[in-house]
């Protein structure tokens, strides 16, 4: 039920917020917006485009495989196409969708704003994601693919044994995305702290924000340990430093170190949106509130803060010593708590309600099934000897794609279904939905399951072919067949929703009856989100009926309107206490340019022009001095 | 709740202090430099991991070859860099109080040390630089980046400085007085993390 209000004085406000938030038109609108939604959506289309490039890869992989000694890729192409493939869907198809465009989009309607904290940031992040993804895709494009795995350990990455550019392609470009992933959480945590609804305290925040608050601080405190091995790697391998080199007193563990400092916080900013997305479906469909909603957002916390403390169980085959392997097995074991925490939180809740097993809840259900598997075989790499036995075998692929594709993506493909309605204002085709789960489910099992056998029988991973004899063949072939009945069920899931896009029947505000504020407002939501800033109760603002009636009252009293330009209310910290008005800046050039002047200065540091490169950081100064000479009594 | 503070739009001294005044929070922007803080705490903090890290793997520390480090010059010039703290402080403060003046001039004053600050640090820089150098030994390749880095969070506060005073020197607006709270935070953080590296580079010689 929707805020409708028909006196005429209400409709005057409407209009007027109509004219003072009107976009710029076409092209011009999409490359100047600062927009929130459009972003989130530049940010969907660019993340889906990488995710089908990752999935070719994917394809050409299995396909090379697919029995032995095959010759569809040559060996120095297989390197490049399994690395890219693993930095795509991580770094340029996972995080971004989840962050980038189901955060950007999501995030402000759930808490009651009319765009980020800072809506200009927002713009560049996205710019600079796009231009960081098409650097390391020109890499590819010239036969410059990085190739050493997407881990990328020395001394394998050095210049003594990788002297071609695909290196340097990675690091810089990781080094460029890194930037846009640290604007996009600070930007996530300002907005969280400061841009509540009035009377959203942190308590009554949805479940799903309290995952994106926790994203975002993985990112803050996770990236740096990236960045900075990713610089000692350039300064190692262009100008011949010696981070790495034993010979001169480096020691390449040091590099193993510092990438899964930042790697394992990695897995929960992979996992956490996912686990967002799932508490804000269960509750939806099974018509009841979440089971131990504080024990559920303080697992989500807690789950960053442990991910922080067992990075060395990715190295325990490298011979440290047994005193800080056991340690770190230890704190491997713990964070099993707040993840099961959770996982029985979902299936309580599914159990105790009356689940109503429509599309986006059947991709939950899988995402369960496949989290406990990945989550099993994650336990039990945290046994010494185990791991030690089993590691870069297939075993570990099987475990983190259950992981990655059964239990990140799953619930992004359920919650494109799930807000598919209140983006597009139309229903997708239900029974296609259904259909679709299933072949991609069925896809997913045959695809990653045969993976442990494959790792206990022996197969190591990242090998480009293997041969006759060994008994692998089968399963090899089985794990095709299934990627390519995956393949089908992803692309299940795209013609529905593009056909349904054009021919949907018309959804309404809240076809679904959810539990949260973006259900309050039209579908698709106008540029200014809401006509009245609602006022919130409880951490399940659409089932407080009484709340949204008053907030039509609101709307035609003139109440917490904010019509006077870009307005949106900043609140306290904790209590959510209204304390100002802020203006939000208008579309912007700014953003863009900045990002191209970056994209400039990576490109030169990658040439070695770095005279060059100095331009363009002077340049980019200038865009910021611009950039800052717009202030919101201007506009 | 029907007094509504619409801080955006406050114009000139009077106008800025009383919408300083009326707010219970701290403004957007000095959450978003604290957080961009944090991330850069962090790698400083890695840098200085890296740093040791390193150092358990060789023996003696300094490397054969290269003297250790001078002590007294860096601590005497860490010391200057961290007292600009103040000046940084009291021009937000002074902002928030809409007292332009006052704030133009202690940015001023706290630029004009941080400036000679720099200038003497990359003469060293130069000096190190001809003694030994960061491609013969891990020493002299972390010795290096960490004080590059440090000195490149300068550049950037002094560009920040100058872009605050050039539109300080336009009036002022709400949005510049957070602009310069957000530039103090930032010259705070600049100012720890050089006490961080200086003790890192001076260890060997303590």
């Amino acid at each position: 039920m929707a805020v409708v209000s028909h006196t005429p004085a209400a409709r005057q406000r409407v209009e007027r917020l109509d004219r003072i938030w009107r976009e710029r038109p076409g092209l011009v609108g999409w490359l100047t917006t600062t927009d929130h939604k459009r972003i989130g959506l530049m940010y969907l289309f660019a993340s889906l485009a990488f995710f089908a490039a990752g999935g070719v890869e994917a394809l050409l992989v299995r396909t090379q495989l697919a029995a032995p000694q095959q010759g569809v890729l040559s060996p120095a192409a297989y390197n490049q196409v399994f690395t890219v493939h693993g930095v795509t869907m991580i770094f340029l198809f996972v995080i971004p969708i989840s962050t980038g465009a189901f955060g950007n989009y999501l995030l402000p309607l759930m808490i009651g704003a009319r765009d980020m904290a800072f809506p200009r940031l927002n713009a560049l992040s996205f710019w600079i994601y796009a231009a960081s993804g098409i650097f390391i895709y020109t890499g590819l494009a010239l036969g410059h693919g990085p190739d050493a795995g997407w881990f990328d350990y020395v001394p394998l990455a050095s210049r003594q044994f990788s002297p071609d550019s695909g290196i340097d392609f990675y690091a810089l470009g990781l080094i460029f995305t890194g930037i846009s992933s640290t604007a996009a959480a600070v930007n996530f945590v300002v907005t969280i702290f400061k841009l509540r609804a009035p009377g959203m305290s942190l308590n009554r925040m949805p479940l799903f924000c309290y995952a994106f608050l926790a994203v975002s601080f993985a990112l803050i405190f996770a990236l740096p340990a990236l960045t900075l091995a990713l610089v000692l790697l350039e300064l190692d391998r262009r100008l011949g430093f010696h981070f790495f080199d034993v010979a001169q007193g480096g020691d390449p563990l040091l590099w193993q170190h510092l990438f899964w400092i930042f790697g394992h916080p990695e897995v929960y900013i992979i996992i956490l949106p996912a686990f967002g997305i799932a508490t804000s479906i269960i509750p939806t469909f099974t018509h009841r509130r979440m089971v131990a909603f504080p024990l559920v957002a303080l697992a989500e916390i807690l789950v960053v803060f442990i991910g922080f403390g067992v990075w060395v169980h990715h190295m325990f085959a490298v011979g440290l010593p047994t005193a800080i392997t056991i340690a770190f097995a230890a704190a491997s074991l713990v964070i099993v708590i707040p993840s099961a925490i959770q996982l029985f939180a979902w299936i309580t809740t599914i159990v105790a309600g009356t689940p109503d097993f429509k599309t986006p809840l059947l991709w939950i259900v899988g995402f369960i099934v496949f989290f406990t598997i990945g989550g099993l075989t994650g336990i039990m790499f945290a046994a010494i000897p185990f791991d030690q036995q089993l590691t870069d075998s297939y075993f570990v692929v099987a475990h983190f794609h259950f992981v990655i594709f059964g239990a990140a993506v799953f619930p992004i493909l359920g919650g494109l279904y799930y807000w598919f309605p209140k983006v597009s204002g139309r229903m997708y085709h239900e029974r296609a939905g259904k259909i679709s789960f299933w072949v991609t489910f069925a896809g997913t099992l045959a695809t990653f399951f045969p993976m442990h056998i494959l790792g206990l029988l022996g197969m190591p991973r990242r090998v480009y072919t293997y041969h006759h004899g060994l008994g692998w063949g089968g399963l090899n072939l089985l794990e095709t067949l299934g990627s390519y009945l995956l393949a089908g069920g992803l692309l299940l899931v795209a013609a529905n929703l593009a056909i349904s896009l054009r021919r949907g029947p018309p959804a309404g505000d809240d076809p679904w009856g959810g539990d949260t504020l973006e259900w309050a407002t039209t579908s698709p939501p106008p540029p200014y989100n809401y006509a009245v800033i609602p006022k919130v109760t409880s951490a399940y603002a659409m089932w407080d009926r009484e709340d949204r009636v008053e907030d039509a009252r609101r709307l035609e009293r003139g109440e917490l309107v904010l019509e006077q330009g870009h307005e949106t209310p900043a609140s306290t910290v904790l209590d959510a206490e209204w304390d100002e008005v802020l203006r939000m800046p208008p579309s912007s050039w700014a953003p863009l340019a900045l990002a191209a002047a970056v994209s400039g200065i990576f490109a030169m540091l990658l040439l070695g022009h770095v005279l060059t490169a100095t331009a363009f950081v002077a340049l980019a100064a200038v865009v910021l001095l611009r950039w800052h000479s717009v202030e919101p009594q201007d506009t | 709740m029907s007094e509504v503070t619409r801080s955006s739009r406050a114009v000139g001294g009077a106008a800025v202090a009383r919408v300083a005044r009326a707010r219970r929070t701290l403004p957007n922007g000095w959450w978003g430099m604290l957080l961009l803080a944090a991330a850069e705490a962090t790698l400083f903090g890695t840098l200085v991991a890296t740093y040791f890290y390193l150092r358990l793997q060789t023996s003696p520390w300094p490397p054969v070859g290269i003297s250790p480090p001078s002590v007294t010059l860096p601590l005497a010039l860490t010391a200057v860099l961290v007292a600009t703290s103040a000046p940084m402080l009291a021009a937000a403060r002074a902002a928030r109080a809409g007292r332009r003046g006052a704030a133009l001039r202690w940015i001023t004053l706290a630029t004009l040390v941080q400036g000679a600050y720099l200038a003497v640090q990359v003469a060293l820089f130069l000096d190190d630089l001809s003694k030994f150098d960061p491609r013969q030994t891990a020493y002299g390749s972390v010795y290096f980046t960490l004080l590059g880095v440090h000195h490149a969070h300068v550049v950037v506060g002094l560009a920040l400085n100058a872009g605050v005073l050039v539109r300080l020197l336009g009036g002022l607006t709400n949005y510049r007085v957070i602009g310069v709270r957000a530039v103090a935070m930032y010259w705070c953080f600049v100012n720890a993390a050089a006490v961080l590296v200086v003790l890192t580079q001076i260890s060997p010689a303590l």
